[in-house]
């Protein structure tokens, strides 16, 4: 059993602020420096190395696609805006990177800290949904699979309710999930082996 | 020809926690009656009060009336995080810096604040990590009802978790309240090892009158085998205590040691740190007359400064002092020093926490 962290550990970890050389990035960094962090800046593209980073901080009144080694919204940190003009569209373009928290600019000492906590968590969470959500898609593929290998097992004389009763006990057995024990049904009788055809 | 510079004191001479106030307006005054009177000093300060009698939302607009229309640029004063929280933005509206002398619960790096007293890797962490290989790990949490108690517990839970204890209870009080009835009957009921006492004034002398009454009917709550434990406690509050301070044990940056009594010396760790502060600022101003909070941490980077503490050094990254860490414990007359860690640097967010450092290396717990 775990429980959750509560003395958020910070220290060491990697902050990127991609915004050009301004008191704002002054600013943010003395604040990430004094709650521990290492800070590095770039402008106006994000390098290689920033993949690294625990943090990214962007400046969204001057930033563009290109900016980042990686699609808008599939960053793999969590990603703080740096906002000055609320224009609409650039709130929109913001929101298309999928950021995680904000700071108005110009940043002072207050806010830095719930940014990174706020942003650390938001995206978290939104991993942990994005899995779920790709092993249930994956699981909903194979509706058609299960269909299959009930059919397959009503070939052998029971009701389809009987079946797919079966079926449990037999993912139950293999210590598998029902879908794949539904595969190995479906390739046994089709005289396949096994689960060849595993989708990826 | 010294120059005068005017320095705002904003303390409550009156309500809850006086004589805290008392204790932390004492050392800024001693202190700049010994900045005036030595020769060598490059400014003369001229102290400007303002009384917020012990009401949290007076601290701001008498901050920002000695602001107003004034050159002064630095205040000393504050002793509740909620106070201190309620002046930040009129600081921030003047440009103007607190020189902050009491411990806080952490988690702030304001460059309009400079923190002189301790933060929780200076007082919480070091205090049970000494509490708990000698005690045992399991502890009862007492607060008043603001920031200082529920961030201070907070971490608290934390540190217990990691010493393999349980937190057997946590409870606050508003400010002032004294019917501490509950919380005695809950802390005999679930008999922790120790009690970690976040209540501040009146609450707390309260609630250690009725504890000593506990220890006296039942010697578990004997302060050898359960003390009460604080991180803000000192010598200026033992005179309301009375015999019921005895035996319980405080951290903090400084104690006036009964083993070496020196008259000279400050009376608590709050005087040492107003003291500290008020010299501070004396020898930042003679480099820099017309320094301000942006100047502090520049003046701060790369050297040290002669205060009770001993140097002094002040983290430019956080405006927070590297202080000593001592445990004292209360016997008659004050306290006696019974661990001293020298020159603890302080990490405000606790990002350097480590376990293992604190607690060796965890203990096997059955989970299920």
């Amino acid at each position: 059993m775990s429980r959750p962290a509560r003395i958020p550990n910070l220290g060491g970890a990697k902050a990127v602020v991609l915004h050009r050389p301004h008191p704002t990035v002054n600013a943010l960094a003395r604040q990430l420096a004094a709650i521990g962090l290492e800070v590095g800046d770039c402008w106006p593209h994000l390098p290689a190395e920033a993949l690294a980073a625990d943090f990214v901080f962007f400046d969204v009144d001057l930033g563009f696609d290109e900016q980042f080694p990686w699609k808008p919204g599939e960053a793999p940190m969590p990603l703080v805006a740096l906002i000055g003009s609320e224009a609409p569209g650039r709130i929109e373009w913001a929101l298309s990177h999928k950021a995680d928290a904000q700071l108005l600019k110009p940043v002072g000492t207050a806010g830095v800290y719930s940014a990174l906590l706020i942003a650390r968590q938001a995206f978290e969470a939104r991993r942990r949904l994005a899995d779920e959500i790709a092993a249930l898609e994956a699981r909903v593929a194979e509706r058609q699979t299960i269909v299959r290998a009930v059919a397959a097992l009503c070939a052998k004389g029971v009701d389809d309710e009987r079946a797919y009763a079966q079926l449990r006990s037999l993912a139950m057995n293999w210590q598998v999930s029902v879908e794949q024990a539904a595969r190995r049904v479906v390739a046994m009788a089709t005289g396949e082996g096994d689960d060849h055809t595993r989708r990826a | 020809m010294k120059r005068r510079v005017e320095i705002g004191i904003l303390y409550s001479r009156s309500g809850n926690y006086g004589l805290i106030s008392e204790s932390c307006r004492l050392g800024a005054m001693r202190a700049i009656a010994d900045v005036n009177a030595d020769p060598e000093s490059a400014v003369e300060f001229v102290p400007v009060e303002r009384d917020p009698q012990g009401n949290a939302d007076r601290y701001a607009p008498l901050c920002e009336e000695m602001l107003r229309g004034s050159r002064m640029r630095h205040v000393v004063g504050c002793v509740t995080s909620w106070s201190r929280k309620e002046v930040i933005p009129v600081l921030e509206k003047w440009g103007a810096s607190l020189w902050y002398v009491c411990p806080y619960e952490g988690f702030e790096a304001n460059e309009h604040v400079v923190y002189m007293h301790a933060c929780p890797n200076q007082h919480l962490v070091p205090l049970l990590g000494y509490v708990v290989p000698r005690f045992g790990a399991n502890g009862f949490l007492l607060g008043s009802n603001y920031i200082w108690g529920w961030e201070t517990n907070r971490v608290a839970r934390d540190l217990i978790a990691d010493a393999g204890g349980e937190v057997l209870g946590e409870r606050y009080l508003p400010i002032g309240d004294t019917d501490v009835s509950r919380l005695v009957a809950e802390i005999e009921a679930t008999r922790p090892d120790f009690i970690l006492n976040n209540l501040i004034g009146s609450s707390s002398y309260s609630f250690l009158a009725a504890y000593a009454e506990l220890g006296r009917r039942d010697p578990h709550f004997a302060p050898e085998r359960c003390p009460v434990v604080s991180c803000n406690l000192s010598e200026c509050e033992l005179p309301a205590l009375g015999r019921n301070g005895l035996g319980h044990l405080a951290a903090g940056p400084y104690f006036r040691d009964v083993a070496r009594p020196d008259p000279a010396a400050p009376a608590s760790s709050f005087q040492a740190s107003a003291y500290a502060s008020v010299r501070v600022l004396a020898d930042v101003l003679a480099v820099d007359q017309e320094a301000t909070f942006a100047d502090l941490s520049g003046l701060f980077a790369g050297r040290t400064f002669a205060t009770p503490f001993g140097r002094t050094a002040l983290d430019p990254h956080t405006q927070h002092a590297t202080l000593p860490v001592e445990i004292g414990r209360i016997e008659e007359g004050g306290f006696r020093v019974v661990s001293r860690t020298d020159a603890v640097a302080p990490d405000p967010y606790l990002s350097r926490y480590d376990r293992a450092e604190i607690f060796g290396r965890p203990r096997l717990k059955v989970v299920s």
